[in-house]
């Protein structure tokens, strides 16, 4: 795994784009909007690499948290001016309000992609990088909020130990959230799904990435990962409650979400 | 320390614990309004016998207590604990969240539950609903035993009304949200049903044992009432909202006028159907008379 991420990692976001057809944004955002992140929420994002999920987050909480502040203010409409500027003060520095992005991956090159990405596009507070391997954390127990692994999942080697590792790190009350290709349901999809995932990927890998090896084995992969039901029975064993999954594209990628109660 | 339990005995344990909860619920129809919760396999200690475990507190740690209790009861917990937010942020995820962060939750909790806040309204409702039987209940077990007089039908129902409204006297700003909320069309089937069956209630507790079509006119009638109070309470300004338990006076006392229009309308129609029938009678009389004259 450690292997093909490595060669992978310069080219990762350009070939999810081309791979998906840019789609890929798509179930990122609505992953994002089905975490519903309020401002103070502490993130691990697990496999994140470069980070698409961790800067969806930091929108999304900068937003609700500009909505939050706005909301205070009316509410105080009716206070003098003195408290008023006192309360800009205390609420200026927090823009993010306390909420923090861990961004978790086992690959030093993809970690390097994320920061480099994160500079260039103006990221500065709110995130860390980290070195990690998903079935054994580098964190204590009870931390984080929200646990999320986009696309990352089907790379472990032991679903279950990560999911167990995710089921530590979770502070009683938090959620874990994962987003990842699974089985379609319907039979026409299917064919027309495999048929380009066999024919057109490994050669867009070849032609873009130059490397037909390492996207083979990610369709494979895709090919092998459990179907939504199992992979949900295999998140309560895990040990999670109100577990639920929502097909996108009618099952091309699911969303499976669990909470530690 | 959480234990991990295999599928079947988690089944049996599931079943048992949903049994033991169903019999503690007071009300059948709040149940119906929570369809959107799906009856999910509960845990609990594998050491357990599954007769199922009553939530009792004397566990081994705060923590440990919240495998003594099914997804739903602790959802009900949240969504309680939630309420006390609602006036500063309305009936949205917000209040939600902080109302988890109080039972020691992460904010993330609050991803149970849809992020418009609808369970939140509908819980409340489903709890206003519950004090207002119980309420009715006491005050009948005070009548059978002598303690107070019976109401009369009118006074009764402007009680049990005032009553039910007052208990939204603290969220009254958030109110027209909720209610907004409740008109979704994802809501109307859960908030319908809550409805009828409370105005249900107070017509049971009135005392009404029709079974014909008055069943259905007295209903409609009381849900108008309650309706419209309710809409005037939102923007009553009035101490102690004075003018809002007028206008529910004058509104039940032209129902019960209704009543009695009816009823006189109908009495008049026999006096005139009867004259008319004497004055018949009469002038074939008279005729026959005329006749053998």
């Amino acid at each position: 795994v450690y292997q093909v991420f490595e060669s992978v990692a310069k080219k990762y976001d350009v070939m999810n784009d081309s791979m998906t057809l840019g789609i890929h944004r798509v179930w990122k955002d609505i992953f994002v909007h089905k975490m519903n992140p309020s401002p103070g929420t502490l993130l691990l994002d697990v496999a994140g690499g470069t980070g698409d999920i961790a800067f969806r987050f930091i929108n999304y909480v900068r937003s609700a948290r500009e909505r939050q502040l706005q909301r205070k203010l009316k509410n105080h409409q009716n206070l003098s001016w003195q408290e008023i500027s006192k309360s800009y003060q205390e609420d200026q520095f927090k823009s993010l309000g306390d909420s923090q992005v861990v961004v978790c991956d086992i690959n030093k090159e993809m970690l390097k992609v994320g920061k480099q990405k994160a500079e260039h596009l103006g990221y500065c507070e709110g995130l860390s990088w980290v070195l990690g391997n998903a079935e054994e954390l580098p964190f204590d127990d009870d931390k984080f909020d929200v646990y999320t692994i986009a696309f990352g999942i089907r790379n472990v080697t032991r679903i279950d130990l990560a999911l167990e590792e995710a089921y530590r790190v979770l502070k009683p009350g938090g959620r874990f959230l994962c987003l990842e290709f699974s089985r379609v349901s319907n039979p026409l999809l299917s064919r027309l799904y495999d048929l380009y995932s066999f024919q057109v990927i490994p050669v867009l890998g070849e032609v873009i990435a130059g490397d037909w090896k390492s996207y083979q084995y990610l369709v494979e992969s895709i090919r092998r990962f459990p179907p939504q039901e199992e992979f949900k029975a295999m998140i309560e064993d895990a040990g999670f409650f109100k577990v639920d999954y929502q097909n996108l594209n009618s099952g091309i990628v699911a969303i499976h979400s669990g909470f530690k109660l | 320390l959480r234990c991990q339990l295999c599928p079947p005995q988690r089944a049996l344990q599931a079943s048992a614990m949903v049994r033991t909860i169903s019999g503690e619920q007071k009300e059948p129809f709040a149940s119906s309004s929570r369809q959107q919760f799906d009856s999910h396999p509960a845990d609990g200690q594998p050491q357990q016998e599954p007769q199922g475990p009553r939530p009792s507190y004397t566990g081994q740690g705060g923590q440990e207590s919240e495998d003594y209790e099914s997804e739903e009861q602790l959802q009900h917990r949240i969504l309680t604990a939630a309420l006390e937010f609602v006036p500063e942020h309305g009936w949205t995820a917000e209040a939600i969240a902080e109302g988890a962060k109080t039972l020691g939750l992460s904010a993330a909790a609050a991803g149970m539950f849809h992020s418009d806040g609808s369970e939140l309204v509908l819980h409340f409702v489903s709890q206003c609903n519950t004090k207002l039987s119980e309420l009715l209940e006491q005050e009948q077990n005070r009548v059978q035993l002598g303690e107070a007089e019976k109401k009369p039908t009118e006074q009764f129902l402007r009680d049990a009304v005032e009553a039910r409204l007052r208990m939204l006297i603290p969220y009254i700003d958030k109110w027209p949200q909720a209610v907004s909320i409740l008109l979704l069309p994802r809501n109307i089937p859960s908030s319908l049903t809550l409805l009828t069956s409370m105005i249900d209630d107070i017509w049971h507790y009135a005392g009404d044992q029709s079974t014909d079509f008055n069943w259905y006119t007295r209903r409609a009638v009381l849900t108008g009432i309650y309706n419209t109070t309710e809409l005037v309470m939102m923007q009553d300004s009035s101490p102690d909202f004075q003018d809002t338990w007028r206008f529910l006076k004058n509104r039940v006392a032209d129902a019960m006028d209704m009543g009695n229009t009816a009823h006189q309308v109908r009495a008049t129609g026999e006096a005139v159907v009867q004259g008319l029938m004497g004055a018949a009678v009469t002038v074939s009389n008279a005729e026959t008379s005329w006749a053998s004259r």
